[in-house]
Parts: structure tokens; sequence; C-alpha cells
């Protein structure tokens, strides 16, 4: 549907730089990326109303090259909606949709109906994204690009308007490209996430894999990796299976056992990497820990000191200090009374070898 | 000790700010009696007696129609070209905008004599444009003809400046979003950006018509007769002295006042 080859193209203090992806029909791909990486920028390119200086954009297979902004087939949410201020809400809506009937479709859907009367100026940040969203739609695109549509949403209409984007998403059959920098929702909508900084792609695939699998230590630290530790990989090929999970038929697809020596800790990793200095990455949410020591199918296993514990609502982040490293794991608060943790209190951290990622 | 220095820094400190804005206040003030005391002084004089002559006085009325008559014609002229020179110049980077401008805002700096000498160079008999003018039985110099072009040379520019400004306060992403909602981009220009600008292009085609009103000098090398109302004014003041120039001065002023209640309501209806 959407497929963009070595794209370049600048605006004001911006620029994209050689990005390249694709997103096939019926997929929801997500942009992340801090503020100032290009990620609206690449969105307009997309659209239409940024020509790129080079590379190529392709919609439904053929060079969009050409094709004015109306003839793209495209709905464009920005975050400020840009609602226009002369209209009604009820004429915003209006303004481009393909028949009365999926203009209501869309603007029941997001609740907006309520809203017809009012002028724009009177309107709430969420209620002009919400307008913004119900205009887009009412146009039955093909492609939908939104640009942080729902950061003015208070927390519970943004999950229930999420909800419905997606349903409509997959309704209608649209191709969605979102752009957020929220990384809780790329992983709850993306079917493809694209890792967009200082105008280029550090990295793009399934949510799962890049958060995951990031290709890069900076890609760990910037999807909020807590444990990142520079190291060497040393493979212990497939002959010495006697520590790694899975079934033998993972070996059968390229996945080999390693041994990372990091900052005097050896941390055993499974999976497709390449031995030598690297970076291994966990995930906070991958380590476990417990008051003993229980063995149970985690291969790293270390006992610590904890030297923090921070609490935020229902997710406590937990400091556990092994040997002069620090290893930072996730738990919910309940686990952490539970369990009676407290700084000081000795622990056992524990995660798989499949949660140690190497790059 | 220090406390009390400190103490007493503070005091000269608020008296030499005391001083400083009498000091400020004393100019402004001075400042807005010399603009405004000639103007009411003209007008309570002999603001009465000009309205008075409004009713006898033929060569005073039809000089005052000839007046509103060529400035409305220029403006209309002015906003024909200069809206889209103004939505150019607000949206597009070009090779050349900058130099563009500069053109753009020289009529407004050089005196105005000058600029009607400079057109009556381009648009007198001899020359190329004007002698192709008088082939098709169109005489610019000496007729109304020449006071439109007078005063399209001298107020467009502030016409253009002001739609500018007017263009570049509707970020163009209202524009993109039409387009993306079907629109070609002359309809999106109709239905998004026009709305939006409207009132500042309201606002900049009044401060021309009113520009164009109140000139004289590249009028009176152009075309001094028939006479608009400023040369009138003058040539009544040079062939008969200040009293009969009083009343004519007078009912100018007064004319102002149209422009002047049609800024401001303008203005006015912008506030949210």
């Amino acid at each position: 549907m959407i497929a963009l080859e070595q794209v370049t193209a600048r605006k004001g203090r911006f620029a994209l730089d050689g990005i390249s992806f694709a997103l096939a029909r019926g997929e929801y791909g997500v942009v992340i990326g801090p503020a100032g990486s290009g990620k609206t920028t690449l969105l307009e390119v997309i659209a239409g109303l940024l020509a790129p200086v080079s590379g190529r954009v392709s919609l439904d297979g053929s060079d969009a090259k050409g094709r004015p902004p109306e003839a793209r087939g495209i709905g464009l949410v920005y975050q400020h909606a840009f609602l226009f201020p002369h209209l009604t809400v009820r004429e915003n809506v209006a303004y481009g949709a393909a028949d009365e009937a999926t203009m209501n479709e869309a603007a029941e859907r997001l609740d907006v109906v309520p809203l017809y009367a009012r002028e724009v100026a009177g309107l709430s940040g969420g209620e002009r994204q919400l307008v913004a969203l119900a205009r887009a739609l009412a146009r039955r695109p093909k492609l939908l690009l939104l640009d942080e549509p729902f950061s003015a949403l208070d927390p519970r209409r943004r999950t229930v308007v999420r909800r419905e984007v997606r349903a409509l998403h997959r309704a209608w059959g649209l191709t969605t490209l979102q752009v957020t920098h929220d990384f809780a929702e790329a992983g709850m909508l993306g079917d493809r996430a694209v890792l967009l900084d200082a105008g280029r792609v550090l990295q793009s695939g399934t949510p799962a894999e890049v958060f995951r699998r990031p290709a890069s230590p900076y890609v760990a630290e910037f999807l909020g990796a807590e444990n990142v530790f520079a190291g060497v990989a040393r493979d212990l090929g497939e002959a010495s299976p006697d520590w790694v999970e899975g079934e033998p038929s993972v070996y059968a697809h390229g996945h080999r056992a390693f041994a990372f020596e990091a900052e005097g800790l050896t941390l055993y990793a499974v999976g497709d990497f390449a031995a030598g200095a690297g970076h291994a990455v966990i995930r906070a949410e991958e380590i476990t820990l417990s008051r003993d020591q229980s063995f149970d199918s985690a291969r790293n296993r270390f006992a610590g000191r904890i030297v923090e514990i921070s609490t935020l609502g229902a997710l406590a982040r937990v400091t556990v200090e092994v040997r002069g490293v620090s290893l930072v794991a996730a738990l919910t608060t309940r686990s952490v009374h539970e369990l009676r943790l407290e700084p000081g209190l000795a622990v056992v951290a524990t995660f798989k070898a499949m949660a140690v990622h190497l790059c | 000790m220090s406390v009390a220095g400190g103490a007493g820094d503070g005091r000269s400190r608020g008296a030499s700010h005391a001083v400083l804005s009498v000091i400020a206040a004393l100019f402004a003030s001075l400042l807005l009696l010399f603009l405004a005391a000639p103007i009411l002084r003209l007008v309570t004089e002999s603001g009465g007696e000009g309205i008075a002559k409004l009713a006898t006085d033929g060569e005073l009325r039809r000089s005052l129609m000839l007046t509103g008559l060529t400035a409305t014609v220029a403006t209309l002229l002015g906003v024909l070209g200069g809206t889209p020179l103004a939505w150019l110049l607000a949206r597009r980077e070009f090779p050349g905008r900058a130099m563009l401008s500069a053109l753009l805002d020289l009529p407004l700096l050089i005196p105005h004599p000058v600029a009607g000498i400079a057109l009556l160079l381009l648009l007198g008999r001899e020359s190329a444009v004007g002698g192709a003018a008088l082939e098709l039985g169109l005489r610019i110099v000496g007729t109304p003809l020449g006071i439109v072009a007078a005063m399209l040379f001298v107020s467009a520019p502030l016409f253009v400046s002001g739609a500018r400004e007017a263009f570049a306060k509707v970020d163009a992403r209202y524009e993109g979003v039409a387009r993306t909602l079907g629109d070609r981009p002359w309809r999106a220009f109709h239905r998004v950006t026009l709305p939006l600008a409207g009132r500042g292009l309201l606002a900049s085609a009044v401060v021309m018509w009113a520009r164009a009103v109140s000139e004289f000098g590249a009028i009176v090398i152009l075309t001094y007769n028939p006479k608009v109302a400023s040369v009138l004014s003058y040539d009544r003041f040079t062939s008969f002295g200040l009293d009969e120039a009083l009343p004519v001065a007078a009912v100018l002023a007064l004319l102002a006042l149209i422009p002047l209640t049609a800024l401001r309501a303008l203005r006015q209806e912008r506030r949210p």
C-alpha cells in the first residue's frame, strides 16, 4: 500500500534522510520518535503536501509522484486538529465526506454528533481531535495518516477512541500510519513499528521485534529499556545447549547459544546474534525477583541487594545491585508488598536466556 | 549598613523610574497632541462650513465623487493583482522572493512626485505604453486613468504587504487538510484560505483605499485636471488663499472618518 524508498525531504529545519519502509494494505503502522524527529514531515510527504527532494513514494504499487493530495485517497489528522474555524463542527465533518452514511458512521463512532452545533472555537483540545478524526474518516480514505491523534484526550476517552479507530481500521480495511511518541500505544495498535530519530529510520519491524530486539543500544535506550550492558558475546555453539530453553528445533532456525560477559556478570542468551563486542538488552519487565534461590527454568540468576524501589501507581521499579552492576526489574506494587521487598534486602534476580537480546 | 545602603539604592532607583515614566508620558502626550491638534482645529473651525459648501460648491462635489471613484477603481485593481502576489509571497519560497519584496516596498519609500515623474515617463504620450494606449483611444495622462495609475502605484504596495501578513497568519496546514479532504488548490483557497484571511484582506483594501484618496504628489504630476480632492484643496490654497482652502481641507479630513470607522469595525469584529 505505502512504500518509501530512500526518501529525502526538507521542511524548514526538519529533514528526512533516506527513509525506507513499507506498509502492506490493511496494516496499522506506527511511527515512533521523539519531538523533532521528522514524524509529521514524513506524513506530509506521504500525503503529497511536501515533495521529496529525492527517493520514491509508492501508493498502491505505483509511483505517487505527480499525484496531488486530493487524488491520493488519504485522510490526514494533525495533532493540533486544524479544524476550519469559520465552520461549525458539523460543517467540518461534512467538509470532504464521501456520503451522508459514512459521515454519520464516523461521527457516531467517535461520539461527535452531540458537538455538531458547536463552534470550533468553543471546543476543548480533545474534542477538536475527535472532530478532526471524524472529518478525515468521513471521507472514507484508503490510507489514514494520524499525527498524535489521541494526545489531547483524557486517558479513559483515549482508550475508547483507540479501540474505535482500530475497529474502523479493520472494518473498513484501511491502511493506517500513526505517529506517536507513546510506546505503549505503539505496542497496542501497531502491526508494524517504524522508529524515527533525527530524520532517519533507526529500525522497523513488528512492535514486538523492535521492543524485544532493538537494533542498537541507542534504540534500546530510546525505547526505554533500563538494562543495557556493554560486553563481549561468546558463541557457545549448538553443542552445549544444557542451559538453553526451548525445543531443539529452535536451533534449526539459526538460533545459537551465547555467553555474554558484561561488567563482571555472565549473561546467557539465545538467538540469532553475532559473536563479539556488543550490547545486551534486558527489558525490566522480563526480570523477576525472589527472596530465595528456588530454581525454575530461567538460566540467568543473580543474587544481589535491593538499592532502590520506586513505585508509580500499580507498578514498581526495583533496582538490584549485583556485584556493582545495577539491574532494574519492573514488578507490580502488589508483588513488592507481598514479597515485603525493601532497600537493603537480599534478593535473587532471574530472567530467561531468551529475554536477553544482543545487539 | 549594607542593608541600609540597599534600601537607599532601591529608593533612588524607584525615583529615577518615576522620573523616566513622567518624561516618557510627556513626550507621548506631546506627540499625540501634535498629531491630533491640527486636524481637530481644522474640523472644528471649518467642518461646518465645509459640509455646507457641499450643497453649493459643484466643483467640490464633483471632485469628491472623482476621488472616491478613482480610489475605488485603483483599490479593485490592487486587490485583483495584489492578492495572488501576496499569497505567493506568504506561501512560496522561490528565487528572487526577497528582491520582489523589496521592489514592492520601493513605491512607499520614494517621494511621491518622483513616483509621478516615473509614471509620466512610462505612461506619457511619448512613451511606448502611453503611445500604444493612445492608439487604442486611451489617454492616460491628464485623465481619470492617470489618477487611477498614480493611486495604484503609491497605494497597492500597502495592500500587498497587509494581505501578505493576512495570508501568513493562516497556517498553511489548513490548506493542506482541505487538499487531503478532496479540494483542488483553487477550491481550498476559496473555501478555506480566503474566509480565514478575509478580514485581513478587507482591512488592507481599506488602508489602500484611504491611501489612494489622500494621494497628492504623484497625481498632481500625472493629472492636474480633472481635480481630485487633494489637488482641489491645493489649488484653492494657491489660487485663493487659506480661507478658500479651509472648507475643502476640512471636508477631506472628515472623509478620512469613513476608512477609520471601517477599520475600527473590522478590528473589533476580529476580537473573539
